[in-house]
């Protein structure tokens, strides 16, 4: 029973690292064009204040 | 100080960085919808960046790295739970669907569609008090990392929180989210980066199996000559030592609820673009969570092997077993890294710090402003006076944090405690919630019931926990002529000897909401001609 969780534990705990180090490289990518996409979108819509 | 000129250029680098970009987004902001909600203009990635980035702070860092140093890798379970909330959420639009669509700003705002302006003020009160409680241990639990992995005195704890708050505050002010979602991307990064590194190393210091050899052994107690130093079933979470049954079915109901009603995640659910972006954020971000609680896990869960074969170090001698435990994982880094390595681990160490301080400060001073000033102010105010309240409600969270987290005495460990106060108003909120989405028969008088019953048990454990520890630190020769909190704390202590051992599962069975709401809606009065969920009423 003990060995099943050991294997659990070591399988989440190496694929976390896995995943991080995967998100680091893809978000990192996408991410960064979306913060360009974002302000060229932030300064086209660009407008006086409005009132709500 | 452990910290050689290639540590200090990284997180200078860092820090001029970060700040630079979370500068340069105040150009961007017009109107308080800009600063509060980045105008609605938040796509996937930069949303799980942002997301991952204010979810994982350095007080995450402390509480997980704590839970592995007092439960092994079995603490790291919490995790798992909140990552199966996550994507279970994320696959079915539960809330995060109709709340998206509904276009409102805060969860309370949702709630004056559906139970009228009084609900939505009392949900703001309890969403701020409940989360300004919760932020109050952040900066004296990053504090006490930095300190603890650099090797700084301990005295310079307060003004190394002062610094890095006004710093943080400086671009939160001026920018708003537009601020905080650039510098939680470039937070993501550093934060990803540091955490990867640093569990490598400690696995190839330490050993695989050493590690879990050696976790076994610390619980078995025949480590030679230092006893048992784990109490817990270090890879069971289920064992009568570790977590237990209890304790993790109030954790699965906690996290359903924490992840559909925690204010700072919805935050990213309401900027994001439409449904379908928020949904896919969530459905891609649940694993986040699980290596949230492992990796610190597994640093705590290494630093108690460390320390168990080679003895305590100085730093630690002396401490009483919970600040042992809190401080063991960064003493153990610090002793760990090697130069350059240490500097990278610092700079993700504030930009935790930084990503989770200014989204949260944000996220509350949003609520503030939306819910809990805009429906007492009858005359419309100009944008400028809108946004320059907005400013000044960072600025005094900011202010009031600073002060609470330098005096407030934690008593158990830092996951409880966040668990309890994030609980304030998480139990009603959830309630309300899906009684405003899900059923036509709520009304406003069971949203009232559900508010103040789903508080009720967690303050009242806060407030006991606080009466006990201040009841156990009398001394025991008191004087004849007692004062009044002397005599009062005696009392207490006398009529409640074991306040202070209530378990925080307690805390949470004892919220009374869905009764609240169940009751208080079928004893009043059918709501006429309102009685459709949020999202329809709306439209």
């Amino acid at each position: 029973m003990i060995e099943l969780f050991v294997m659990f534990w070591t399988l989440v705990i190496f694929l976390s690292i896995t995943w991080y180090g995967v998100l680091l490289f893809y978000v990192g990518v996408k991410g960064g064009k979306e913060i360009r996409l974002m302000a060229k979108h932030l300064t086209v819509t660009e407008q006086p204040p409005k009132e709500d | 100080m452990h910290l050689a000129l290639i540590d200090w250029l990284i997180i200078i680098l860092y820090m001029v960085g970060c700040m630079a970009a979370g500068l340069w987004m105040r150009r961007y902001v017009r109107n308080v919808e800009d600063f509060a909600i980045a105008g609605r203009s938040m796509d996937l990635n930069l949303g799980i960046a942002s997301l991952a980035a204010t979810e994982l702070g350095l007080v995450t860092v402390m509480y997980t790295a704590q839970l592995g140093f007092t439960h092994g890798f079995a603490g790291a379970i919490i995790g798992v739970l909140m990552a199966g909330a996550m994507y279970w959420v994320g696959a079915t639009g539960f809330i995060i669907g109709p709340l998206r669509k509904a276009g409102v700003m805060t969860i309370p705002e949702l709630f004056q569609k559906r139970f009228g302006v009084r609900v939505r003020w009392l949900a703001g009160l309890f969403v701020v008090l409940g989360g300004v409680l919760n932020m109050g241990i952040f900066l004296r639990l990053g504090g006490e990392f930095l300190v603890a992995a650099t090797g700084m005195p301990v005295a310079w704890l307060e003004w190394v929180m002062t610094a890095l708050l006004g710093m943080i505050l400086l671009y939160t002010v001026l920018g708003g989210m537009l601020s905080v979602l650039v510098t939680d991307y470039i937070q993501f990064i550093v934060k990803g980066a540091g955490i990867v590194v640093t569990s490598l190393l400690v696995i190839y210091s330490l050993g695989w199996h050493n590690l879990v050899t050696g976790l076994w052994l610390c619980f078995e107690g025949t480590i030679a000559g230092t006893g048992q130093t784990l109490k817990a079933h270090p890879f069971n979470p289920f064992d009568s030592t570790s977590f237990g049954w209890g304790y993790l079915l109030w954790q699965l109901m906690f996290q359903v609820a924490a992840v559909t009603t925690w204010q700072t995640q919805i935050s990213r659910v309401l900027s994001s673009r439409d449904e379908a972006t928020a949904r896919k954020m969530y459905r891609r971000t649940a694993f986040y969570f699980v290596g949230r609680f492992a990796l610190p896990g597994l640093w705590g869960a290494a630093a108690l092997v460390y320390f168990s074969q080679h003895g305590f170090t100085p730093e630690l001698k002396g401490l009483s077993p919970l600040e042992t435990s809190l401080r063991a994982t960064p003493v153990y880094l610090g002793l760990l890294l090697p130069t350059g390595f240490i500097g990278l681990l610092l700079a993700a160490a504030l930009a935790a710090e930084m990503s989770t301080d200014s989204g949260y400060l944000l996220i509350w001073a949003t609520v503030i402003y939306n819910d809990l000033l805009m429906p007492c102010i009858k005359k419309p105010l100009s944008q400028p006076a809108r946004l320059l309240i907005t400013r000044g409600l960072v600025l005094g969270i900011g202010l009031f944090l600073l002060f609470y987290g330098l005096w407030y005495q934690m008593s158990g460990n830092a996951w409880d405690y966040l668990a309890v106060t994030g609980n304030i108003y998480l139990a009603s909120v959830f309630t309300l919630l899906v009684a405003a989405l899900y059923w036509r028969r709520a009304t406003a008088a069971g949203a009232y019931a559900a508010l103040i019953l789903g508080a009720i048990g967690p303050i009242t454990f806060l407030v006991v926990k606080m009466l006990a520890l201040n009841a156990s630190q009398l001394n025991v020769n008191l004087p004849a002529a007692l004062s009044f909190r002397q005599s009062f704390l005696l009392h207490f202590h006398q009529l409640f000897p074991n306040a202070g051992s209530i378990p925080p599962a307690i805390a949470g069975a004892s919220s009374f909401a869905l009764i609240g709401m169940a009751a208080g809606s079928l004893l009043s009065r059918p709501p006429v001609g309102a009685n459709l969920p949020a999202t329809e009423a709306r439209a």
